[in-house]
């Protein structure tokens, strides 16, 4: 029976599954199952929005206007020409759907609020069309007349067949999501949340993410307002106005927003809460907006989220095994002869602050370069440039003889250019072979489609999973691959950062300060491992302060000092060359500070 | 003169914007939060003022100046049971969920002035008096001149207050450098208190004043919430002046085009500007988000 449990909620789902049809075939009144309908056709809307709010993170006000865009499309299609369902659903999913193509790439650039007031903003531009256009919308007072859903000549009776229909499409929509979502593709959108900066520079490309994710959810909201319409009969801006954003938002705040099963859950509770609550009547609104309050105080994960970490900590999971290490195919070389990477002329300087004023580096496949240089030389400037996270101002950067130069990160990331961040950027909740997995998700193929396609489970994330294995023993970490990030030491963290850097099999790989806060035993094995893949082939440049972990490291070393190279040589030579000194402790003729 | 008419009228709701705009840029600057709720504040305070008219003796004549007082302490009280309940308890997670809570107080707003006023416009009393003054040989609106000038004063006083009193100052630092004040000795949790009640007493005041030429409704919360975040990013995020200087701009648009061609035109017009300012003025954007340290 423990075992039976703890593999999951499942069995308990299928159960109330099969509870609210039981419900909706046998018991329920005529209101009830319109009241059914109508939860439905929330449960695929919030369904969709849990896309771009929960997955992609991003506070989106637009899908009422997605959900009242399908709705006029089927109302006007239906009411005024007699269109009939075949023709105007898919109408109804594609208009919303470009709409969101449309807008979406001004308007995902942006940060969190500045995004959510976009998506407000276009919301209510399209409540202003819906009641102002009149010889198209009717107006204010819309237009009535829609005819119910026929299909192949068969008419939908309002009652149980609409319920059951808006339901089967609920039902599909949610596997969709659900089969979607379930690996190595949503996997990276768990990073793309939590560490933004580290997911573009392992490869993965988030604008693009961010965009399927907009799109997705128009279309489900479009589908939404389609079956909304049918459901009513009419068609008026109240399917554009705000409230209805407002259940959406409660619902999927209040369910869950990264569970199909919130979704339901949400849509079915609040759409039966002010008729448990009678007395509410017009003010039910105002228990909406408390419920959303005491929701995102109290149970930020939603009551689906809160009850899955409540049957965990009863019944907790056995969780996968490790699995065996795979060898990866061989990333296709770059020219071997000339330089991994080769940087001319480099130039950026952050408003009055010239941050790197010209300079030139080469990097030799296999070899360790060190970069040495007082605080605000420059250092890390030069490392996100290279990775592309920001653009030169002048300069060229060559990537194995490619111009890989102003190309955003994940791009760069793809040739082969792999770095690690001062502090790691790691998802707390992931475990080690998840995060190095993830890092994978380009190499593997991982996508929306190939989800959608595969059956059972994700095969890329199994073999993103093996191959990590590899590189998670090659760091020596196996023994904590199925620890959680967060619960790590600083200098395991640092490990798992460089194995998420190696999963990819870069040609050049970056570090920023890795030394910073190892103990000494962590500093040799970090050493004699990146010794060992500069033997393989991989250019290394370590960027660090500590002077003990580079010099004895690296083959080359450059000293850095307000964004100009004032040294270059062997390692020692470096660090006893006079600029150098002067650099880091004063000149000698200078007077100590009273 | 219609010209002269019709530019006293933005001018008067451009300053009653300009105090909604300021009240956004309080919370902002305090909290890093952006406050939902604004619009729906400002109605609020508007029917704050609504209600307390029915307690005026009508016969008398008194004019709705003496509200104003009373409106921005009751909406100062809400400002720190606001902070209390929707920012407060969140303010280790992440800043999306005080987006959310502010939303959600906003629709509790909303909604309960629709239920006990009904969905219709209404209107408070006059600040002074109604009808016209002659002046410079024109005939202009006693309540536009009497918003100005009452805004006007108000921004006046939160200027002083901000620039040149001790309590200003370590406004001034809370929002700046929240660890900083604290370490300094300032006590941080009253300052952010602070800011939101004279958020929500501006918002108050604005409320006052739009309620009587321009009615005001439960609905009206959205609008006025894009309205002032149009005019905070037209000025540069987060800027006091800025705020003003946009919420005058974006008044004196609205009114312009709706004379020259009708509302739902200015409006729509409206937020093509704020898409258009969004995409292309990335200034006024970038200045505000923090660099991530890589």
């Amino acid at each position: 029976m423990q075992a039976w449990l703890a593999r999951g909620p499942g069995p308990v789902l299928a159960l109330a599954a099969a509870a609210l049809a039981a419900y909706g075939l046998f018991v329920a009144s005529p209101y009830g199952l319109r009241l059914l309908t109508i939860a439905g056709v929330y449960a695929l809307m919030v369904l969709g929005y849990q896309f771009i709010f929960g997955h992609a993170g991003a506070l989106s006000l637009a899908q009422g206007a997605f959900f009242g865009l399908g709705a006029y499309v089927t109302g006007i299609l239906g009411s005024r020409y007699g269109w009939s369902f075949p023709a105007t659903f898919p109408l109804s999913l594609l208009a919303p759907a470009a709409l969101a193509a449309v807008i979406a790439a001004p308007v995902l650039r942006l940060e969190t609020h500045y995004f959510a007031l976009a998506t407000l903003a276009v919301s209510q531009g399209v409540l202003l069309l819906a009641v102002n256009w009149e010889s198209v919308t009717g107006g204010a007072n819309g237009l009535p007349g829609v005819p119910g859903v026929e299909l192949f000549g068969l008419a939908l009776g309002r009652g149980w067949p609409l319920a059951a229909f808006v339901w089967g499409w609920v039902a599909l929509a949610g596997l969709a999501a659900w089969a979607a979502m379930r690996g190595l593709y949503g996997q990276g959108f768990l990073l793309m949340r939590e560490a933004p900066l580290a997911a573009g520079t392992l490869g993965l490309d988030v604008g693009r993410m961010r965009v399927s994710m907009l799109v997705l959810s128009a279309l489900y909201a479009g589908g939404a307002g389609a079956l909304y319409v049918h459901t009513l009969g009419v068609i008026s801006p109240e399917a554009a106005s705000f409230p209805i954003m407002v259940a959406c938002l409660t619902m999927a705040v209040v369910g869950g927003s990264a569970r199909v099963a919130g979704a339901i859950l949400g849509a079915l509770l609040l759409v039966h809460l002010p008729e448990w609550m009678r007395g509410l009547e017009r003010t039910y609104l105002i228990a909406y907006g408390a419920a959303l309050l005491a929701a995102i105080v109290f149970v930020p994960d939603g009551l689906i989220g809160a009850a899955e970490r409540l049957w965990r900590r009863a019944w907790p999971p056995t969780g996968p095994a490790v699995p065996t290490a795979m060898g990866a195919p061989q990333r296709a070389g770059p020219n071997a002869a000339g330089p991994a990477l080769a940087v001319r002329g480099l130039e950026k300087a952050y408003g009055g602050v010239r941050a790197l004023a010209g300079i030139d580096i080469d990097l030799a496949r296999g070899e360790v370069l060190g970069v040495i240089g007082p605080n605000g030389s420059g250092k890390t400037t030069f490392a996100n440039l290279v990775a592309g996270l920001d653009r030169p101002d002048r300069g060229r950067v060559a990537l194995g003889g490619r111009d890989v130069t102003g190309l955003a990160p994940h791009r760069i990331a793809r040739l082969g250019m792999a770095r690690s961040f001062q502090t790691p950027q790691l998802v707390p909740a992931m475990t080690v072979l998840d995060a190095v997995a993830v890092a994978r998700a380009e190499a593997e193929g991982a996508g929306l489609l190939q989800a959608l396609a595969a059956p059972g489970a994700d095969p890329a994330l199994a073999r993103a999973r093996g191959r990590a294995m590899a590189v998670i023993e090659r760091v020596g970490l196996q023994a904590q691959a199925l620890t959680p990030c967060g619960d790590l030491p600083h200098g395991d963290r640092r490990r798992v950062d460089v194995a998420r850097a190696l999963a990819a099999q870069p040609t050049v790989l970056i570090l920023d300060e890795p030394a910073a806060g190892l103990a000494r035993g962590g500093a040799e094995r970090l050493a004699r491992l990146l010794r060992d893949l500069a033997d393989e082939g991989l250019g290394v440049i370590v960027i660090d302060h500590v002077m003990g972990f580079v010099l004895p490291l690296a083959d080359r070393a450059i000293c850095l000092d307000a964004g100009r190279i004032i040294a270059e040589g062997s390692p020692d030579a470096v660090a006893r060359h006079e600029a150098v000194v002067e650099a880091y402790l004063g000149a000698p003729g200078e007077a100590a500070a009273p | 003169m219609l010209t002269a008419q019709l530019l006293l009228n933005g001018l008067a709701l451009g300053a009653a914007y300009a105090l909604a705009a300021l009240g956004f840029v309080l919370v902002l600057n305090a909290t890093g939060a952006v406050n939902f709720a604004q619009g729906d504040t400002v109605m609020a305070g508007g029917f704050l003022a609504v209600a307390l008219a029915t307690l005026l003796p009508q016969e008398v004549g008194l004019p709705g100046l003496l509200l104003l007082p009373l409106v921005m302490a009751g909406m100062a009280a809400f400002g720190l049971v606001f902070a209390w309940v929707a920012y407060v308890p969140l303010r280790e997670r992440p800043p999306v969920t005080v987006f959310i809570s502010t939303i959600a107080v906003g629709i509790i707003l909303a909604n309960a002035a629709n239920a006990i006023f009904g969905a219709a416009p209404h209107a408070a009393p006059p600040l002074v008096g109604g009808g016209q003054v002659a002046l410079a040989g024109l005939a202009l609106s006693r309540q536009s001149i009497s918003i100005i000038a009452v805004a006007a004063l108000l921004i006046a006083g939160l200027a002083l207050l901000l620039g040149y009193t001790q309590l200003g100052r370590k406004l001034r630092a809370t929002a700046q450098d929240p660890e900083m004040a604290r370490a300094l000795g300032i006590r941080v949790g009253v300052m952010i208190g602070l800011s939101f009640a004279l958020a929500m007493a501006l918002a108050g005041a604005a409320g006052l004043l739009l309620a009587n030429q321009f009615f005001v409704s439960a609905s009206d919360g959205g609008a006025l919430m894009l309205k002032a975040y149009i005019a905070v990013v037209i000025g540069g995020w987060g800027r006091i002046g800025g705020a003003v200087l946009g919420a005058l701009l974006i008044a004196l648009f609205e009114v312009g085009v709706a004379a020259w061609a009708s509302y739902p035109v200015a409006e729509g017009l409206l937020y093509v500007g704020l898409m258009a300012i969004l995409l292309l003025r990335p200034q006024g954007l970038l200045g505000e988000a923090a660099r991530r340290r890589a």
